[in-house]
This record gives C-alpha cells, structure tokens and sequence, in this order.
C-alpha cells in the first residue's frame, strides 16, 4: 500500500499530540491539574498501580469475570444464532424480537441481576454475559446468511456429509465475519463487566476505579481509564490480525 | 416408475456415460400456488455426446440439470445414467461446473480442484497428483497456488472444470458456465473445452443462451419451449470437428441459428 507508512507516522503524530496537549493544559495550569493531572504524572501512577497487590488482584477478578462471560455468551449465542439462521420459521419469529431487544438499554437491567444474583461473581458474569448474547446472535446470523448458497449447492453435488458441510464450508465461509463477532462482543463483554462492577461490587478494576472517582483521586482514575483502555485495544487489535491473517482470500 | 431391477434390465447395453431421460416433469408447489417448470421432457444421450440446451429463460433448464445431477428430485418421470437411476448426488458418475462464483474463494484453485477428493478421504499425496493432472488438463498448472481472486474469469471456470473432471466422472454438466465470460474469452474457452471434450471423451450436457456457442460447441442442441419447458426441437449440428472459427459464418451455421431461433421467438 503506498504510503501506509506516512498514515502510521501521521496517526501517531495524533496521538502524541493529545498526549502533549493534555500536559501542557495540565502543566500550564490552563486545566487545573487537581481536575487534570498531567500525563506524565498519571503514566507514572499507572506503572505504581500495576505494581500493587491489590490492583493486581482486581485485575484478575476482572479478567476472569470477563473470560467466564465471553466463553459463555459466545458459544450461546453462536448456537441460537445458527439455529435461528438455519430454521426459516424460528427465524420469521425471532429476528424482530431479538432487534427490539437489542435496541433496550442493557444497563436498565443492571439491579433485577443484583436482586437475582446478589453482589458478586455471577452478577458481573450473568450481566455480561446478557449484555453480549444478543449481538453474537444477530451477527451469526449476518455470517450463517453470508454463506452463499451456491456453496452449498456445490458441496452437496460433490456428496459432502452435514458434518463436511459445516466443518468445511460453513466454517471457513463464515471465519471472518465471526472474528469480527469475536472483536465486537468482546467490546460489549468488557462494557457490561465494568458496569456492573462500577455499579455494585467489592472488587474488581471497575469497582475501583467507581472508588477513585467517588475519593477524587484523579491520577488514578486517569491511570485506570488508561489501562482499561489499553487492555481492550491490544485485545482488539489481536483479533483484527487474526481477522487479517484469516482473511487474505477476502478482497 | 417401473422397478429398478425391470429398468437396468430394459438398458443392457447402456455403457459408461448414457443419458436416458424419460417423460420427466418438474412442478414446484409453493404455499399459494404450483409452477408446472417441466412437462414431459424425454431425451437419449449417447455416450460421448457433446448436448446443448438451450430455450427461453426460465423454461427449466437449469431445474433439469439439477435433477441430471441429483441435487434435484423430478415429480415424475425417470432419469438414469450409465444405466441406472439417480436418486441423489452421485460424483462417481456426474460432475457439475456452475457459474461463477462457486469456487470456494478460501481455497487455492489447486485445493478447489481437490475438494471432491478431499471429501472422500483420499489421502493427501494422491489428491494433489490428481490435482495436478486436472490443471494440467485445463492449462492451468502454473496457477495451482493461487486463490480465486488472484485468477481472471476464465481461469476460475478452468478451475471449476478441472474440478468437475478430477474424479473422471463419464458425464459432466455444465449450466452456463461462461455466460458471465466477456465475447473474447468464451470464445477461447469454449474452444478450450472442446479440446478437454475431445481429450477426455466425456458426456457433456451444456446450458447455454447464445445460440452461436450452442451451435458452435454441440453434437446436438435441444430446444426447450417457455415454461412449463417441453423439447420442442432436436437438431443434430453436422458441422466437421475440429470446429473453427470460420464455420460460423457459413450458411450450415446460419440455418441451424435461424431454426433454433424461430422456436425461441415463437415461444417467448
Ligand atoms: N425452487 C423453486 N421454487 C419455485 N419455482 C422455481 C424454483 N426453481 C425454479 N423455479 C421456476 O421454474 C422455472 C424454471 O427455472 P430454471 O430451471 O431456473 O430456468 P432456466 O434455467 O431455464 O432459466 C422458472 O419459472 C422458475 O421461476
Ligand atoms: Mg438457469
């Protein structure tokens, strides 16, 4: 690609930028730096933070809530969504209730799941894990439908088995649109474990950075936000150059 | 239908690549209504033969094929090939070229090729020469590595027919393989699958709406009325083989062109 270089150096340019922008508003006393601490100061307090035994274990509560959700809703709703793809009536009665569904508000929901589950693990999980399904459903869908049906044609006249069929044209057909499935429920994942652990939690990394706020600790509130934020991009990147490596054939 | 063992009983001396279609009718029934898409279409097919179909759009050539090919079952009627009926897919005896786009665009052309083996479970070493063999057969050997996309029109209809040849199936069927070809290369294709045709001594049944390919490529054209499609012509082409590019503006040529013409404007 030409230039693609030049647009790195440039994004990154952007980037620096915003950061220099923000010590400077900081550092100048444009901003009061007691509302916003500089960004030296809070990358500073992140690498504080990341040492610290109890910001680790956080992590961790976090991520394994996380991880628990993902590996739950993703299955889930890849499976009601083949179904609803592959059955012509189930998916006349599904499809529109699964869009008004989705266009509610996940976080109205957010005190019947700690009425139901209490505060605590399956709270986080069960709140993720219903903020997750509904897209993985309806993007399954969108990926099983993505299947022409003159793929199937053909591996039907070549004698293919269901199970062929599935493991050898579904599959591969579908690939890149389920890594994007992957990409953007992990996002909705995430959002709906740091809801809930910001709205009613003991631990977590949510929770704390709640407490922060609610202290005005605004080195590490900041801090949080950035780890959160850097966390959630290596994820998403990750899956991107899986998507990316999968998907050559794709132009 | 008569029994099976009476049928194969009736076609003794039927041999490797025979088509015998008889009195077989297509009706698609939908919740409101039912289309009549066939009605009693009956045609022999001697071994070795290169048929065209052709008729107006939406008279059921493409529904035939289907049931030739398995992927289909016919309301009434029988087909058999080699002799015997065909009740599902069967890729010992038929393969199928489609239009595009059905070559699997996450599989080099040399992995499309492979893909019926691969669905057998023949192992790996002897799929890749069978492959290979196939290519070479289409002209293609120096793209085995290449994705779908890396490849022009014609080169992924080359794929798709080495495909359809690479379990030496004695009929192969075509439904418009090169209709979304540009003038120039299906010309050369259909003067490359003469030569494939010629080389392999397969059954060909080819759908086509140009009449001058229809001529150009068939032993025999066989012209379909609109719907529901019946065989309203049967036309032996006596025009020498090798077929060239002269031939097409000749008077045998123009004749055969006009009379499958006027059925197709009568019925359209
Ligand atoms: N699955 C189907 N259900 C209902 N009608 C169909 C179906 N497939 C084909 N038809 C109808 O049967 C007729 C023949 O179709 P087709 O074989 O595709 O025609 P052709 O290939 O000659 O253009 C058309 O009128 C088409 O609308
Ligand atoms: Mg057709």
């Amino acid at each position: 690609m030409i230039g693609s270089l030049g647009l790195k150096l440039a994004r990154f340019a952007v980037v620096l930028s915003v950061f220099a922008l923000w010590e400077v508003l900081s550092r100048t006393g444009m901003v009061n730096p007691r509302l916003l601490p500089s960004a030296s100061d809070t990358i500073a307090m992140l690498g504080q933070l990341l040492q610290r035994a109890s910001v680790r274990s956080d992590l961790a509560v976090t991520a394994s809530e996380v991880a628990v959700a993902f590996v739950l809703a993703v299955p889930c709703g890849a499976l009601i969504g083949f179904a609803i793809a592959e059955n012509r009536y189930f998916a006349e009665v599904a499809k529109p209730l699964l869009f008004f569904a989705f266009s509610i508000p996940k976080s109205i929901f957010l005190p019947m799941f700690i009425l139901v589950f209490g505060v605590g693990f399956s709270q986080k999980v069960g709140f993720a894990f219903f903020s997750t399904i509904f897209i993985v459903i309806m993007s399954t869908t969108v990926a099983v439908d993505s299947v022409k049906t003159e793929y199937l044609t053909v591996a039907r006249s070549y004698g293919a088995t269901t199970a062929q069929t599935a493991f050898r044209v579904y599959l591969p057909s579908m690939l890149p649109v389920l890594l994007e499935t992957v990409r953007i429920s992990m996002i909705f994942n995430l959002t709906g474990v740091l809801l809930a652990e910001m709205y009613a939690s003991r631990d977590g990394i949510g929770h704390q950075i709640a407490t922060w706020g609610e202290n005005f600790q605004m080195e590490q509130l900041l801090a949080g936000v950035l780890m959160i934020a850097i966390i959630a991009m290596t994820f998403n990147e990750l899956v991107r150059w899986v998507e990316t490596r999968c998907s050559h054939w794709r132009t | 239908m008569q029994p099976l063992a009476n049928v194969t009983r009736l076609q003794p001396a039927s041999r490797a690549g025979s088509i015998q279609i008889k009195n077989v009718g297509q009706v698609f029934k939908t919740s409101t209504q039912s289309v009549e898409a066939l009605s009693d279409v009956s045609l022999d097919v001697k071994p070795g033969k290169f048929v065209v179909l052709v008729g107006p759009s939406g008279c059921g050539k493409s529904t035939l094929l289907m049931m030739l090919a398995g992927l289909r079952k016919q309301t009434s009627g029988t087909i058999l090939i080699n002799g015997a009926p065909i009740v599902a897919p069967d890729p010992d005896r038929i393969g199928v070229v489609f239009q595009e786009p059905s070559l699997f665009p996450w599989l080099t052309a040399e992995e499309n090729v492979e893909f019926p083996l691969t669905l057998r479970g023949v192992d790996k070493a002897e799929r890749r020469r069978k492959a290979q063999e196939a290519l070479l057969l289409v002209g293609l050997d120096g793209f085995a590595k290449r994705h779908p996309h890396e490849l022009s029109g014609g080169m992924k209809q080359r794929v798709s027919i080495a495909r359809g040849l690479v379990q030496d199936p004695p009929v192969l069927l075509m439904d418009e393989p090169f209709a979304a070809l540009d003038e120039q290369t299906r010309m050369t294709m259909g003067d490359e699958l003469l030569r494939i045709w010629a080389a392999t001594g397969k059954t060909v049944v080819f759908v086509t709406h140009s009449l001058t390919e229809a001529v150009y490529l068939a032993d025999e054209v066989v012209v379909m009325s609109a719907r529901p499609g019946r065989i309203v012509d049967h036309l032996t082409v006596t025009l020498p083989r090798p077929r060239t590019y002269e031939m097409l503006s000749g008077d045998a040529f123009g004749a055969m062109r006009d009379r499958i013409w006027r059925h197709i404007r009568k019925s359209a």
